[in-house]
């Protein structure tokens, strides 16, 4: 803002000190986006950049060290035709139906069997939450220890209770080990965020079903599980966020495996294994494409549950 | 009483789950390559320890390198995100700067397929000078991790009443001096559990870490897989590595634990 000048209304020229910069950007008008410039600064560089890369690139022939040139939707064409890229998504999708709903069902029990006053409850929280924050691929490392055909030590045990070895990381059995590695170290999160929901829920209205002599059974049916179904909601949609970049699990344990991959892997392989960048440019979009929908689902629930919007 | 053996029996089992395999990496760490082999599910506790592993893993590798590295660029980028995620939480919590469809596009970026970025940025960097180096590796864990503290610091911002500024407002303090002086100091506590998020989160990742970073910057992430070679894998050291690089993660978890739920839901759900 400069001079203001409000001749006509006043007749006289009124002079304003000149505001400073630190004046307009501190202002009520102006503060909002001056907290929003390194935020839209990264975005600029790390989400929009790459985006138009993608894009560019997607419509190119380019492979590195090639001057690359225009092909149109070759390569749109060529991924959607690949059976490799069916395979990926169809590991991908299975495992994530898989794990979802073996960390709800085992989430839930945990949760109800928890859902009250124990000795040693805090401690037992502590070290049942430990594997979220650890490494997965440190723990898929170590799975892979465990898993081995002779020596791991469940096979072992399979075997000392009369049942044949499981050849955990072949190629067809090995997107189920993968399940069972990730589902061993997500269970947790499901356990305590429906136990979180356990512990919120009006204790009047059980109250009353039990002097109308409900059966737990019918109270768990018609009360408990409509009133998590927010939660349960918010658990499917954060696994799914995390389980459809699932990378690391499988790259520890069968990386050198197509038959396994999963998306990530898939694209990772095409980019920086085989260097196609037009290729790797126009999965990754793809892949972009399915993610911006999910994502759109998860801000509106996630808002809602902040109860920043009805 | 049956159900109470049967409430105890149920917590032994699903804490032997969890602990087992994470107790197993310490032991294996101390057993040689043929206790590692042994046949025989008593030989699991019963063993002659060994320090082989761990002496191969420190005069063998740049072992102490990468963890060094791995905590410069942890805490770097942690230090860089909340220079982005902190005041931007707050303009989207106090005025919704840009109509939520900023801050879903923020929150959208945390779902971006790893390639997006890891194609154009690789040619990028590789321009620059910035490929093997802490300065690139740590631009890109601020692009990882801001998303994620951006929301979560947002839901802490919110939970700090208007009131509290609309008094300082009639007391004429400035903007600045507001968000400085008194909701800073407010959201102190959310910010140090969003910070431990964006360390861990750093700490772990693989992805960005194997492309980005070959010998001078290389973090624990891709040092841990050396170890599988073709047809043989050398598990002591392996393990050796891996419990000890993931003992900081384990002492964040223990202490996290009142947050790991509220951090991992965005704050959606307060565990």
């Amino acid at each position: 803002m400069t001079v203001h000048i409000d001749e006509a209304e006043t007749g006289v020229v009124q002079f304003q000190r000149r505001r400073t910069f630190w004046e307009v950007m501190t202002s009520e008008k102006y503060f909002k986006w001056t907290l929003a410039i390194p935020l839209l600064l990264v975005l600029a560089i790390f989400m929009f950049y790459p985006m138009f890369y993608c894009l560019y690139h997607s419509f190119q022939e380019s492979l590195i060290a090639q001057p690359s040139f225009f092909i149109g939707w070759e390569n749109y064409r060529a991924a959607l035709h690949d059976p490799l890229l069916w395979n990926a998504l169809g590991n991908t999708f299975h495992i994530l139906v898989m794990c979802i709903a073996a960390e709800l069902v085992i989430g839930m029990a945990i949760a109800l069997l928890f859902n009250r006053e124990f000795r040693g409850q805090n401690s037992m929280r502590g070290l049942i939450l430990l594997p979220l924050l650890v490494s997965p691929l440190a723990m898929s490392l170590t799975w892979s220890l465990l898993l081995q055909l002779d020596a791991g030590l469940v096979n072992q045990i399979l075997v000392a209770i009369g049942i044949p070895k499981v050849h955990w990381f072949s190629k067809d059995f090995g997107i189920y080990s993968v399940a069972l590695i990730t589902i061993w170290q997500w269970f947790p999160f499901s356990v305590f965020v429906l136990l979180a929901g356990l512990k919120s829920l009006p204790r009047d209205t059980f109250e009353a079903a039990k002097v109308d002599g409900a059966s737990s059974w019918y109270t768990f049916r018609r009360l408990t599980l409509p009133m998590l179904l927010p939660l349960m909601m918010i658990i499917i949609l954060l696994r799914v966020m995390w389980l459809i970049r699932l990378y690391d699990p499988i790259y520890g344990t069968m990386k050198y495996t197509t038959e396994a991959e999963t998306l990530d892997l898939f694209i990772n392989r095409i980019a920086f294994s085989y260097f196609d960048i037009g290729l790797g440019s126009t999965l990754a979009l793809l892949s972009l494409f399915i993610t911006i929908i999910i994502s759109a689902i998860l801000f509106r629930y996630l808002m809602k549950a902040l109860g920043a919007i009805k | 009483m049956r159900l109470r053996v049967f409430f105890w029996l149920a917590v032994a089992i699903i804490l032997a789950v969890v602990i087992f395999p994470i107790l197993w990496i310490y032991l294996a760490s101390f057993k040689t390559h043929a206790d590692i082999y042994a046949l025989g599910v008593m030989k699991v506790f019963v063993f002659s320890p060994t320090l082989a592993n761990y002496e191969e893993l420190f005069t063998g590798t740049t072992f102490f390198l990468e963890i060094r590295n791995t905590a410069i660029i942890a805490v770097a980028s942690t230090a860089l995100v909340m220079v982005v995620s902190l005041p931007a939480a707050y303009g989207f919590a106090r005025w919704n700067t840009g109509g939520g469809m900023l801050l879903f596009t923020t929150i959208s970026t945390r779902m971006f397929p790893p390639a997006v970025a890891a194609i154009p940025f690789f040619f990028a960097f590789k321009a620059l000078g910035l490929l093997d180096t802490h300065i690139g590796l740590t631009l890109l864990y601020l692009y990882f991790n801001m998303s994620f503290a951006t929301f979560l610091l947002f839901g802490f911002f919110r939970e700090i009443p208007r009131e509290l500024e609309d008094a300082a407002m009639v007391d004429g303090y400035g903007r600045f001096v507001i968000f400085r002086k008194i909701i800073f100091p407010l959201v102190g506590p959310g910010a140090a559990i969003t910070a431990v998020f964006c360390l861990v989160w750093a700490w772990n990742e693989f992805f960005f870490a194997s492309i980005f970073t070959r010998i001078t910057a290389r973090v624990i992430s891709p040092a841990l897989p050396i170890w599988v070679g073709a047809g043989k894998i050398n598990w002591g050291p392996m393990m050796a590595a891996v419990g000890l690089s993931i003992l900081p993660t384990l002492v964040a978890a223990w202490f996290m634990q009142r947050y790991i739920v509220r951090g991992l839901t965005f704050g959606a759900v307060k565990g």
